[in-house]
């Protein structure tokens, strides 16, 4: 705690916020992600989300904004569209969901060659959620099965997670928070 | 008050910021949303920039519209409450325009479920705005939640959205009918009001269901006057329906008259108003509904004095005596403050008013006529119309007011109605037409609206040459042509070439003319010239009738298909405007609108169609029917829908007659008002009378509850023309299946076949001819002596009828055709008249009838038809028989 304490008063994060984009197949729990993130009283029950939602939360002092994207098909390449204007992507995969697994592959090429991400330094966290289900593959299994390794020039971390109960998420979002505090000093 | 400060503004020189926008640059401008952190000031009012332009009728592009729509959404991020609700009606107005637009959904459901109030009404509304029949099951729970929320605007909200949804999924709504019914015991007048609305919007179609809400409310009064305004009017529209009992026998009557001392002055004010508006209302029912105008009319308010004031002056032709009442009250509202009443108040006397007393009341009117707006000078010149129809003497002063009325300033609308007043005495009094033909003329001289000089110059080529000066109008017509604009010097020209066509001692003169103007800088004045001087030198006189004297008569919007559909599909052929449908005038004896119609806040209100727009309606629709294709032809007449069952009764079937050339095509709308059943497969049995030939049959596949759904008949018409009219007998066929009420799910797969018997449906002449304006039928009967035209003539007496009146109206009924030269009308107490008639029969053949009737025992009757074929005028002849 100390440690970011002191590096988000260093960067005057403290007043600033942060905007993070939230990709994923449908029903990999993006939604609910955001939803263990929230503050108590902001909390609601989770739906499949229509288009996008725009969610508030704090972690260590300093606020994120997320747009929670739909993962449905049709609304896949509304995401293209806010790639431009976010500092970081979280892409949330559902590790007991093999069969689609290929799916996420797809999307995430797509968005790795997109025009808005390519030259930039964009931090992507990856959750692989639903550690808890029987049937989950483990973290390491799921990055070389994307083969994410060969990501080069954007800084990438994988945690495995439980969206429900929470656990693994804040690993991911304090390893997310320190990579974006580290783009802004360099700018 | 907004208006008052809006002029003020205008004083201080402080002006609209947003007047001289422009759209590329406001577009550029919405880029500023996509920047973080968001700006809220600045975006508001960069979003308010571009609902102004949309709401002055500036055009966004599909791609325009959803760049901008995803920049919007990007604005959710800002907590900023204002600008939030900017957000909303920018999604509401961009929700028809862009694409993609339930992208925001989630964004909004949220919103509108949230904690945050201001949010609530206003995320239902955009909500509603962008979701599609579709989406409308996900988002059901939420909207029957917020309709029974205990915040009234968010309920109020989802009520109107509710009502603006039944036009995309009105099933779904249907089954909200509990929470309205929660929403209906409100202690808010406006939720009270809403749930009414859609309660009665659900119930519409199913005349009992409507009956036991109106009882039922009846008797327990309702808090909110709205909600009981609005059951007035309910209760009128099922009273208009119920025959013709005595309204004083009817409970739902004594309702309305209750209202009449309701506590509310709106409540009072809108019972006052349903009863002079009932259509079976008597003096009896009228005097204390007349008393509570009265009574208004003396208020300290503006508004109920206005009011009150205006509604009489709606009645006064139906009920004049009851208004006479109020005549003392009205004299002394001419003084009125407030000249909008004072000007209401004097055009109802005039109304009512004696002969003796239009002198004393125009001079009244003229000294402030100069202060009212526009659309009360509108109301005084129909006042004159009326009075024109009724003091047939008074025309000369009345004509004079007219014309100062054209010198002075004015908008078009309010000149048109003036023009149009001038032309409707000059058709129906002869004897003002040379004054009125004079007053257009000075008009027309300084007259800064270019759809009316040419409006008029028309009328001075259609009527000039059949005054006893012809001579004397040329001059005014010619000097347009130095004067005006182009569109102007056309009309010009084509006028002057009446004249050439039908004055022979002006022709010369007319000539000369004519080659003047084709040195026109404009061509398509140049143009005309040049054409109307050929044809007028030239020696072929049936020339001089068909393309001058003779007008066009196809329909303009079937004209402008047919010619695109050549542009798009080159051949080698020529262009063949015979295969263009004729339109048929509009009909002339309009009754007067506005009365007795009763107009229920609804959302979905139909426009009336004109003929030529109607007809062309169903030739789209009969050319989308892929079973039909290829359509027989061109569609050249639809009759009016011909009801086959009582109006109550399980299935309401209606039948239009679409007319080919040597085609018939029937269309039978059918309605299914039984709730339990769907229908299957249904078709209608005709038994086709001699020489008809059925050629194919279109079936409609099914119909639940509530809809309407068209089943086809392609037949074809006998050769011999005169088993053309005949009788068909028609049964409906189908399949019935019971199904759930409530979710429209039929119970089985398993149907059974049934038939409903229909009324006979006749085929009559008047659906094989369409009515042809001639504007110069003399001519035009000349014309056909000689050219290949069967004359065929007869005698009959009519027996069933008793007076000329009804003898020209049946005659007119039964053939279908266009009086010509207003023969329709009848002169005062004459016992002989000519009626001179003309028609297009089917296949494009001109027909023209002249009968010459004279009053005896019944009215004897000598018909004389002109048709291009022995058989279309024995058709004809026999018609009458
Ligand atoms: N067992 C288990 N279930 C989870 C976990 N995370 C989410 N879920 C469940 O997965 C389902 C889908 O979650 P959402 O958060 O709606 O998924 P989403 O990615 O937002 O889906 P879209 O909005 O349709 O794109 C829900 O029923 C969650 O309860 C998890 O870690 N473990
Ligand atoms: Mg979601």
């Amino acid at each position: 705690m100390g440690l970011l304490d002191k590096l988000s008063s260093l960067f005057r994060l403290k007043k600033r916020e942060v905007k993070v984009l939230v990709v994923g197949l449908n029903n990999s729990g993006k939604s609910t992600v955001l939803n263990h993130l929230k503050s108590d009283d902001d909390k609601i029950t989770v739906e499949p989300t229509v288009g996008l939602n725009v969610e508030k939360f704090k972690h260590n002092n300093v606020g994120f904004t997320a747009l929670d994207m739909s993962g449905q098909v049709r609304y896949r390449e509304v995401w293209e569209h806010y790639y431009s204007d976010c500092e970081g992507i979280i892409f949330v995969i559902d590790s007991s969901d093999r069969l689609r697994l290929a799916v996420v592959q797809e999307e995430l090429e797509l968005l790795l060659q997109h025009p808005d991400t390519v030259g930039k330094r964009l931090p992507i966290l990856f959750f692989a959620n639903k550690m808890d289900a029987r049937d989950a593959l483990s973290s390491v299994k799921i990055a070389s099965a994307l083969n994410l390794h060969r990501i080069i020039n954007k800084p990438w971390h994988i945690c495995a997670s439980n969206a429900v109960k929470g656990e693994g998420l804040d690993e991911g979002i304090e390893w997310l928070t320190q990579q974006i505090c580290e783009n802004i000093r360099k700018e | 008050m907004a208006f008052k400060r809006d002029k003020k503004e205008e004083e201080d020189g402080g002006g609209n910021i947003f007047l001289n926008l422009e759209k590329t640059s406001v577009l550029q401008e919405a880029r500023t949303f996509n920047e973080t952190p968001v700006n809220p000031r600045k975006c508001t009012i960069i979003l308010s920039k571009i609902l102004y332009l949309i709401n002055q009728g500036e055009q966004l592009g599909t791609t325009e519209a959803t760049e901008t729509f995803f920049a919007m959404t990007k604005l959710f991020q800002s907590r900023d409450v204002i600008l939030r609700r900017m957000v909303y009606l920018g999604i509401k107005e961009l929700s028809s325009l862009a694409e993609d637009v339930i992208i925001v959904t989630s964004s909004l459901t949220k919103d509108m479920t949230g904690k945050e109030d201001l949010y609530r009404a206003a995320a239902i509304r955009a909500l509603c705005s962008i979701t599609d029949g579709s989406m409308l099951q996900a988002i059901e729970r939420y909207m029957k939640q917020a309709i029974v929320d205990r915040n009234a605007a968010v309920s109020s909200a989802a009520l109107v959205s509710s009502l603006h949804m039944t036009r995309i999924a009105g099933d779904v709504v249907k089954r909200w009918v509990n929470e309205a019914q929660e929403a209906l015991i409100s202690d808010n007048v406006m939720v009270q009001y809403h749930a009414l609305g859609v309660l009665y919007h659900i119930r519409k179609s199913d005349r009992l269901a409507v009956t036991k809400l109106v009882t039922k409310l009846t008797r327990s009064p309702l808090k909110s006057p709205f909600a009981v305004c609005l059951l007035i009017r309910i209760v009128c529209k099922l009273l208009e329906e119920e025959g013709d009992v005595a309204l004083s026998e009817s409970p739902l009557f004594d309702f309305v008259e209750k209202c009449l001392r309701h506590k509310s002055e709106t409540v009072i004010y809108e019972a006052a108003h349903a009863v002079v508006n009932l259509r079976r209302t008597t003096p009896r029912e009228l005097a204390p509904a007349v008393s509570v105008l009265q009574l208004f009319c003396s208020s300290p308010k503006p508004a109920l004095r206005f009011a009150a004031v205006r509604t009489l002056n709606k009645v006064a032709m139906s009920h004049p005596a009851a208004v006479t009442a109020c005549n003392l009250d009205l004299e002394n509202l001419i003084s009125d403050s407030n000249r909008s009443i004072a000007t209401l108040a004097i055009t109802t006397l005039l109304k009512t008013g004696a002969e003796s007393s239009v002198d004393r009341l125009m001079k009244q009117i003229s000294t402030f006529v100069s202060e009212i707006s526009d659309e009360f000078k509108v109301v005084v010149v129909q006042a004159i119309r009326a009075l024109c129809l009724k003091f047939p003497r008074k025309h000369g002063v009345l004509m004079n007011f007219l014309s100062a009325m054209l010198r002075d300033e004015g908008g078009l609308e309010y000149k048109a109605s003036i023009a149009d007043t001038i032309i409707s005495i000059i058709e129906e009094n002869p004897d003002a037409k040379e004054t009125g033909l004079a007053h257009l003329c000075e008009f027309i001289e300084d007259c800064e609206h270019t759809s009316l000089a040419v409006r008029i110059l028309h009328l001075l080529g259609k009527e000039g040459p059949r005054t006893k000066q012809p001579s004397r109008y040329i001059r005014f017509i010619y000097n347009r042509v130095i004067l005006e604009s182009a569109v102007v010097r056309c009309a010009a020209v084509a006028a002057m070439a009446q004249f050439g066509a039908s004055c022979p001692d002006l022709l010369p003169n007319i000539l000369v003319l004519l080659a003047r103007c084709q040195m026109d800088c404009d061509d398509e004045t140049r143009d005309r010239a040049t054409f109307y001087y050929h044809i007028l030198s030239g020696d072929q006189p049936q020339f001089i009738y068909h393309y001058i004297v003779d007008h066009l008569q196809v329909s303009i919007p079937s004209l402008e298909r047919a010619l695109t559909q050549y542009v798009a599909n080159p051949t080698p052929e020529q262009f063949d405007i015979s295969t263009v449908p004729v339109s048929a005038p509009e009909p002339t004896n309009v009754p007067e609108k506005g009365h007795g119609t009763v107009d229920i806040a609804n959302p979905v209100a139909v426009q009336p169609e004109t003929p030529a727009k109607a007809a062309e309606s169903y030739a789209v629709k009969l050319a989308s029917i892929p079973e039909l294709a290829p359509l027989p032809g061109s569609l050249f007449r639809s009759s009016d829908p011909v009801q086959l069952t009582e109006s109550e009764t399980e299935y309401v079937v209606k039948c239009i007659k679409h007319c080919f050339s040597d085609h018939l095509i029937l269309q039978f709308n059918i309605l299914n008002t039984l709730s339990d059943t769907l229908l299957e497969s249904i078709g209608v049995t005709l038994e086709e009378p001699e020489g008809y030939e059925i050629l194919k049959e279109v079936a409609c596949p099914k119909l639940s509850c509530g809809e309407t759904g068209s089943v086809y008949v392609l037949l074809k018409f006998p050769e011999d023309l005169s088993l053309s009219v005949s009788t068909f007998g028609a049964t409906l066929k189908f399949v019935v299946k019971d199904c759930d009420p409530t979710t429209g799910e039929p119970d089985t797969d398993e149907g059974y076949h049934d038939t409903y018997m229909l009324e006979d449906l006749d085929v009559l002449l008047s659906d094989q001819v369409v009515r042809v304006m001639k504007g110069n039928w003399g001519a035009a009967w000349e014309q056909a002596e000689g050219e290949s035209f069967f004359e065929l003539e007869d005698t009959y007496v009519l027996t069933s009828v008793t007076s000329l009146e009804q003898a020209i109206q049946n005659i007119v009924v039964f053939l279908g055709m266009q009086p010509a030269e207003r023969t329709d009308r009848l002169p005062q107490g004459k016992s002989a008249h000519t009626l001179l008639l003309a028609g297009m029969f089917r296949g494009g053949h001109d027909v023209l009838v002249r009968a010459k009737l004279a009053l005896a025992e019944g009215v004897t009757m000598q018909i004389t038809v002109r048709a291009p074929s022995q058989e279309i005028a024995e058709l004809i002849t026999s018609a009458l028989g």
